[in-house]
């Protein structure tokens, strides 16, 4: 099965019973509006850890009604994000969502040793886009997380990404290992990386997936342009999840996807016991949304 | 296809193509003893050069008519070499034979940068064909001879060399395994780096004309049995044409055991150079010297 766009994942959250979603210092008004909406849309069964006076007041200033909702008064926002993590630790949530709080205190307590969602696994970063010139979505990872990947770490990224792909329905995704060039070159680390991953997915050391690379990024998404250069690659024209070289590559991509090509995106990350959702401020609320969307169709609760 | 050395002689006698060996301080009888078979068969003329007092009793003791070769003088090992060499590049003969002299010396004046024939920019490695009895056809193996530990590029080189010997024998696309201890990548191994990267390579068709795959060992390369139980897909299933071996330590004792145990015989040939060399060891049988003069004759 193929996702055409992101409102598929809600075919896929339907049939599954409804998440729990912890909203980590919850006292901020774009997470609000999107988790809100998820909880109208039933995706989502959200807890708001934050402070409760703030909460309450910016729902009544966009007139969200939250009768119902469970709400944890933690003013402090380390603390909040404390609470909310031991919640998802205790089993007693499944998706953890940044709130009004740094991305590195949240992560920090994520790694937290004693009560953290350490799995012992990479913490990497995924994100799903919607863009009209591709037949199907596209995953990129990893474009916001792990900075120059080893040869090492992009195995572990491979593997969450295409854990979260199986999640997600496809069962052999077809994962494209970028680099300037289709050739090896070896000047080029990434075409020798590319070279490797492929070779490690023929002898099933990395399992669940098709993998080909070095393919360039015309090729890994366009037949024709493979077909022209000669290419035989199961992968090529047809790439379920791009691999990028690092994190300067996927973050321009990423950003000229989202302002040049109009692609609407969903992101997560990876790694840990359960999807969490760290959007950024400069997101839009569709953005923050089908995240959320995302995360409940790939959490395994 | 050649399936066989002696099929490969019988194709270069076809050629009635008599190539101009000359050797490099042929004064010795296991030298001489090679070459006047060679002549004896047709398929050589041959050039001694060395010592020419030497040449002749040597001849004389093994009743040989040293009148059926050509002999020039030289004085020393170092210039018998030099001048064996000066003569193929002046195009006085085809084929440079190493003779009693030391391998060094005389790979030396092959690779004297002005006066020797190595091709611009090339490696010098090593090819050779093994006919092994149990064996279904000839299998060519790089380089059990001169690169102790190949580099990626040395690799690549040793397998060109290897694919073009292959199609001289008119086996056109080669399947080629990448030798190690087992198919699974790994930090231990590391040979398995280059080997993806080769593999790779020849996806690309930067290495052209073969079907490649390694990490393999010898019997998921040789043994179509072992990729069944072991269920490794392969494209090379068990039917290798070339073996490519990490280091001059793996494959040097694996032609060395067959040729002991397994009634192997050879014909070897050092590769990279603008006209064919013959670099031999005196422990070789006598139809496996005659088999890398015939090979020579092929390539040439």
């Amino acid at each position: 099965m193929v996702l055409k766009n992101l409102n598929d994942l809600k075919r896929l959250v339907d049939g599954i019973p409804i998440r729990k979603l912890v909203l980590a210092a919850a006292n901020d008004q774009h997470s609000l509006g999107a988790v809100y909406r998820a909880w109208k849309e039933n995706i989502i069964d959200p807890i708001l850890v934050g402070d409760e006076e703030e909460i309450q007041s910016i729902c009544s200033s966009y007139n969200y009604d939250i009768t119902g909702l469970r709400i944890i008064n933690e003013p402090v926002p380390e603390k909040s994000v404390e609470t909310a993590v031991k919640m998802i630790s205790s089993k007693q949530a499944d998706i953890l969502m940044k709130g009004k709080i740094g991305s590195a205190t949240l992560l920090r307590c994520v790694l937290n040793k004693e009560w953290g969602l350490r799995t012992g696994n990479l913490l990497s970063h995924f994100a799903l886009f919607e863009v009209e010139t591709y037949q199907k979505v596209i995953a990129v990872t990893d474009v916001a997380m792990n900075i120059a990947p080893t040869l090492h770490e992009k195995i572990a990224i491979v593997n969450n990404s295409v854990a979260c792909l199986n999640r997600l329905g496809y069962k052999m995704p077809k994962v494209a290992v970028l680099g300037a060039v289709e050739m090896v070159n070896e000047n080029m680390q990434a075409t020798l990386d590319a070279a490797l991953l492929s070779k490690m997915n023929q002898r099933d050391q990395i399992k669940n997936c098709i993998i080909d690379g070095p393919l360039a990024f015309d090729n890994a998404v366009s037949l024709e342009s493979a077909q022209l250069k000669g290419i035989k690659s199961e992968v090529a024209g047809d790439t379920d999840l791009l691999l990028m070289p690092d994190i300067e590559v996927g973050n321009v991509l990423y950003k000229s996807l989202v302002f040049f090509a109009k692609a609407k995106v969903a992101s997560i990350i990876l790694g840990a016991m359960v999807p969490i959702v760290l959007t950024s401020r400069s997101d839009s609320e569709q953005a923050k949304f089908d995240s959320i969307l995302l995360a409940a169709a790939a959490s395994t609760y | 296809m050649i399936r066989t050395l002696e099929q490969m002689e019988q194709k270069v006698l076809a050629l009635k193509n008599k190539h101009r060996v000359v050797v490099a301080w042929a004064q010795d009888s296991n030298t001489i003893g090679a070459i006047n078979y060679a002549v004896k068969k047709g398929l050589i003329e041959a050039i001694l050069v060395g010592k020419k007092s030497e040449i002749k009793k040597t001849c004389k003791t093994e009743g040989i008519d040293e009148s059926k070769f050509i002999l020039v003088e030289a004085d020393n090992e170092k210039n018998a070499s030099s001048e064996a060499v000066r003569l193929v590049k002046n195009g006085d003969a085809d084929i440079v034979m190493k003779g009693l002299v030391g391998t060094e010396q005389f790979l030396k004046a092959v690779m004297d940068k002005e006066k020797g024939l190595m091709l611009p920019g090339a490696v010098l490695s090593y090819v050779c064909a093994l006919e092994i009895p149990a064996y279904h056809k000839l299998l060519f193996i790089t380089d059990p001879a001169v690169i102790p530990f190949p580099d990626l590029d040395q690799k690549i080189a040793m397998a060109d060399y290897a694919i073009e010997m292959a199609n001289r024998f008119g086996v056109d696309k080669p399947k080629i395994a990448l030798i190690s201890a087992t198919e699974k990548m790994g930090h231990h191994f590391e040979s398995s780096v280059d080997y993806s990267i080769m593999c790779k390579m020849a996806d690309r068709n930067q290495i052209a004309n073969c079907i490649m795959d390694g990490p393999l060992d010898i019997f998921l390369a040789c043994d179509k049995k072992s990729t069944e139980i072991k269920g490794v897909d392969t494209p090379v299933n068990g039917d290798a044409d070339i073996l490519l071996f990490p280091s001059l330590e793996s494959s040097n004792p694996f032609y060395k055991g067959l040729m002991l145990f397994a009634d192997g015989e050879l014909a070897g040939l050092i590769r990279g150079t603008e006209k064919p060399v013959i670099v031999m060891s005196r422990s070789e049988s006598e139809k496996s010297k005659y088999y890398c003069i015939a090979l020579s004759c092929l390539m040439a």
